[in-house]
């Protein structure tokens, strides 16, 4: 009996659950809500992860490769977030919507927060970084984690380390960064980690491991607001660790 | 209860049930994308065939130097060397008749006819086993869960190795099987563990289950004494004539066959680990999680497969600690959980490669069917008794009645799964899994080799014809021009220099692969795809336009 049981119920769940997923005409009606109330340096985000193509396909256009690329979401006093089967995204836990409307099997959520104040950020500052160390940094757009970010790459010699200074950053009460190994197929071998600390007017204010599993860790400093000389350093004991970081000073 | 079916019609069920097979094989392929690797073993297929053909017809000889333009070189090179030939060239000769000289099927349905047969074969052999040693009912269900395993009926209309060496992995297990009755001369077995050689490397994993079972018959039958004295010809022909049978199959182990061997399997042993997405994390490199082959079972075969494979599998525990096990001499059961222990067991260890997943342990599929027809049969059984206990009627009725309720609603749930996975099957997890949504959601592999590229072929057919970054489905771009499915997309070259060169690009979903979609929106300046290809909602490929054209492309 618990045979015909398990039998009817795949039966039956199994269109259910297959056709359970919004077509492009519920996306398209939740992006018209979105469209409707959107304002520029929004950011709208899309859940579950897996979903994040067909969201780019009905609101790309209202995303920059910069908000894609994010180093995270601080920044932005406004995100919409279009989610399916009660799925909510990483960059919206713990926050309250502000409006929540189902369009058709999508769920269109606005949030609102008081962003932070970037004070600077080290990505716009590299052409006037300088540099100590027999590899060159670049700005890449790089999966990192699997996930794309705007960042810092710089590859350092086995055993060694790259020191990058930006004189005279302007600092918040702040600096927040991330940083991790890019491109998974270098991460495939060798296993080893890659490392960053970070000086402020030569002192060591944090570290922090990018491990070939750990995805884009994240890494903080108390600052006193004004100017000072801001040192990251990369290293790594294992050969072709591309190492990317990037970093704010916030208000 | 006793089927009023003679043995002639009993044969013919089998039969019919694997001419369904055939057909189902042959006409679900036809929406079936071609797989990475397919387009290699089309070429390497064609050559085989070509020289196997010039040899009967006398167009030429048997020299080193033909063996090894046709057959040789490194493993990994053209000649496809790490992979034994036998499907090989069996879709070689199938392209050889069927297309260049019967014209009766397009090029690609030629080189996947082999497989679709060998799967037939698959649904006959598990029947007749089951028929032999359970009876009909059960065998019927055991060669219908056979036929609707939707991820095997997928792979077995590729024109690759995994569903032909679970055919023949279960063909050795049944020649063995057969041939430890009375019979003078078992060189069946020994001829079918051969072919099994010859199709793919898992063979060599066979002698683990045929050992270890041989050994526990032996022993049993005359303990020490047994262990000499059972059935030594079984032993001898497994033993000479398989590996003879390889060697015959196989013109470059003509060769330097003890070099060659060791070569194909160092490459097998020492192969690279391919990034694989399972339960959210990527896996590319050992130690992997020991749990891989069991979950990945639990959410690829259809789950009243699954529920009635558990109750056939205790039933025919309790009748063996009864000493009620059927044919207790030959132990077919024992030998069904030992083929299933030896074809899965080598990806608990956590160093084995996982990147194909299901169709690396295929050959534990049958089991599994045969256990599912047992426990259906037994249900079938008890619940007939009960509504006899409960309503006098006669017992054929209620028995018949019975089986048709059980083993229709086993049928119609894994009939079900099998449609809702087609064609995009590397997408489909059962209901248990929450189906293709339900796998994302786990963080479950997406696809893999392409395949799902044939997809958004309709798409670029309304396109202006461009070069096209074809993503993992490079080397099947040519194939899909030349079946006439597009017309005028050639592939701009590989990773960021070809995307540079595009004006249509694609990402075929895999998690490792996200980073194709970054290199594109780099490149074309956008993240707005243009089309994304799904199956059950759930995004498998995406397709992008450069939004000013590249000029003279």
């Amino acid at each position: 009996m618990l045979l015909v049981v398990v039998a009817c119920w795949e039966t039956c769940e199994a269109p259910r659950d297959a056709a359970a997923i919004p077509g492009d005409k519920a996306w398209q009606k939740a992006a018209d809500v979105v469209r409707a109330s959107y304002q520029p340096g929004d950011l709208i985000v899309f859940a579950p992860d897996w979903v994040d193509p067909v969201g780019r396909l009905h609101l790309g256009d209202l995303i920059t490769i910069d908000d894609a690329a994010r180093m995270d979401a601080a920044r932005y006093g406004r995100i919409w977030e279009l989610s399916i089967l009660d799925a909510r995204s990483p960059e919206t836990k713990g926050m309250a919507a502000a409006a929540s409307q189902d369009v058709a099997d999508v769920t269109v959520r606005l949030f609102t927060r008081t962003p932070v104040t970037v004070v600077s950020d080290i990505r716009a500052a590299l052409p006037t970084a300088k540099v100590e160390g027999p590899a060159r940094p670049t700005l890449e757009l790089a999966e990192v984690g699997f996930a794309p970010h705007r960042c810092i790459q710089i590859v350092p010699p086995p055993k060694s380390s790259i020191r990058i200074t930006f004189p005279q950053l302007p600092l918040g009460s702040e600096l927040v960064g991330y940083v991790g190994l890019a491109d998974v197929f270098t991460r495939r071998s060798p296993r080893g980690p890659g490392k960053l600390a970070v000086e402020i007017g030569g002192e060591q204010v944090a570290q922090a491991t990018a491990g070939v599993d750990d995805g884009w860790v994240r890494f903080s400093a108390p600052t006193t607001p004004g100017s000072a000389d801001v040192t990251f350093i990369a290293s790594a004991d294992d050969a072709n660790r591309l190492i990317c970081f990037a970093a704010e000073a916030r208000r | 209860m006793k089927w009023q079916w003679r043995p002639s019609q009993r044969a013919i069920v089998g039969w019919a049930l694997a001419l369904v097979t055939v057909l189902a094989v042959l006409a679900n392929q036809r929406d079936v994308g071609i797989a990475r690797d397919e387009t290699v073993y089309f070429s390497a297929g064609t050559r085989y065939a070509d020289w196997w053909i010039g040899l009967v017809t006398f167009d030429h000889g048997i020299s080193g130097k033909s063996i090894n333009d046709t057959f040789g070189g490194a493993p990994g090179g053209n000649n496809n060397s790490e992979h034994p030939p036998l499907i090989k060239t069996a879709m070689g000769l199938s392209h050889w008749l069927l297309f260049r000289k019967l014209h009766v099927t397009d090029e690609l349905t030629a080189y996947r006819v082999p497989g679709a047969l060998l799967a037939g074969l698959l649904v006959l052999l598990v029947y007749s086993m089951t028929l032999a040693v359970w009876g009909f009912p059960e065998a019927v269900i055991a060669a219908l869960c056979t036929l609707l395993l939707p991820r095997a009926l997928f792979h077995a209309g590729l024109a690759c190795f995994d569903a032909p060496i679970m055919t023949l992995w279960f063909a050795t297990i049944y020649a063995y099987w057969r041939c430890l009755d009375d019979r003078k001369w078992p060189w069946q077995v020994g001829v079918v563990f051969g072919l099994a050689l010859a199709t793919k490397h898992n063979a060599m994993l066979l002698p683990f289950a045929l050992g270890v079972h041989y050994l526990v018959i032996a022993w049993r039958a005359g303990k020490w004494r047994g262990l000499i004295h059972h059935k030594p010809r079984v032993v001898l022909s497994l033993a000479v004539i398989a590996p003879l049978t390889l060697v015959l199959l196989w013109p470059w182990l003509w060769l330097s066959p003890i070099s060659h061997i060791k070569q194909w399997l160092s490459f097998h042993l020492t192969h690279v680990h391919y990034n694989f997405e399972y339960l959210g994390d990527n896996w590319n490199a050992p130690r992997f999680p020991w749990h891989v082959a069991l979950v990945t079972t639990l959410f690829t075969v259809p789950v009243a497969t699954l529920a009635a494979a558990c109750a056939g599998a205790s039933v025919l525990v309790v009748r063996w600690r009864r000493g009620e096990s059927a044919d207790h001499e030959r132990a077919p059961a024992l030998l069904l959980g030992l083929s299933m222990a030896a074809s899965i067991g080598p990806f608990f260890l956590g160093s084995t490669p996982i990147f194909g997943a299901e169709k690396h342990w295929m050959p534990a599929l049958p089991t599994i069917c045969i256990a599912a027809g047992v426990g259906a049969g037994w249900a079938a059984r008890q619940a007939a008794d009960y509504a006899r206990a409960l309503r006098p009627m006669s017992e054929t009725l209620a028995r018949r009645v019975a089986f048709a309720i059980v083993g229709g609603s086993i049928v119609l749930a894994s009939g079900t799964e099998t449609v809702a996975a087609q064609p995009y099957a590397l997408s489909w997890y059962n209901t248990l899994a929450g189906e293709a949504p339900g796998g994302a959601d786990l963080g479950m592999n997406r696809q893999f080799w392409g395949v799902a590229a044939r997809g958004v072929l309709p798409f670029l057919s309304y396109q202006f014809p461009t070069k096209t970054y074809w993503h993992d489905a490079s080397p099947a771009a040519g194939w899909y021009q030349r079946l006439g499915l597009i017309r005028g997309f050639p592939h701009s070259g590989q990773e960021q220099p070809g995307i540079d060169a595009s004006n249509l690009a694609m990402v075929i979903h895999e998690k490792h692969f996200n980073r194709h979609d970054y290199m594109i929106w780099k490149a074309y300046g956008t993240v707005r795809p243009v089309f994304v290809l799904r199956t059950e909602g759930v995004p498998i490929v995406t397709v992008y336009k450069r939004p000013v054209p590249l000029t003279g492309r």
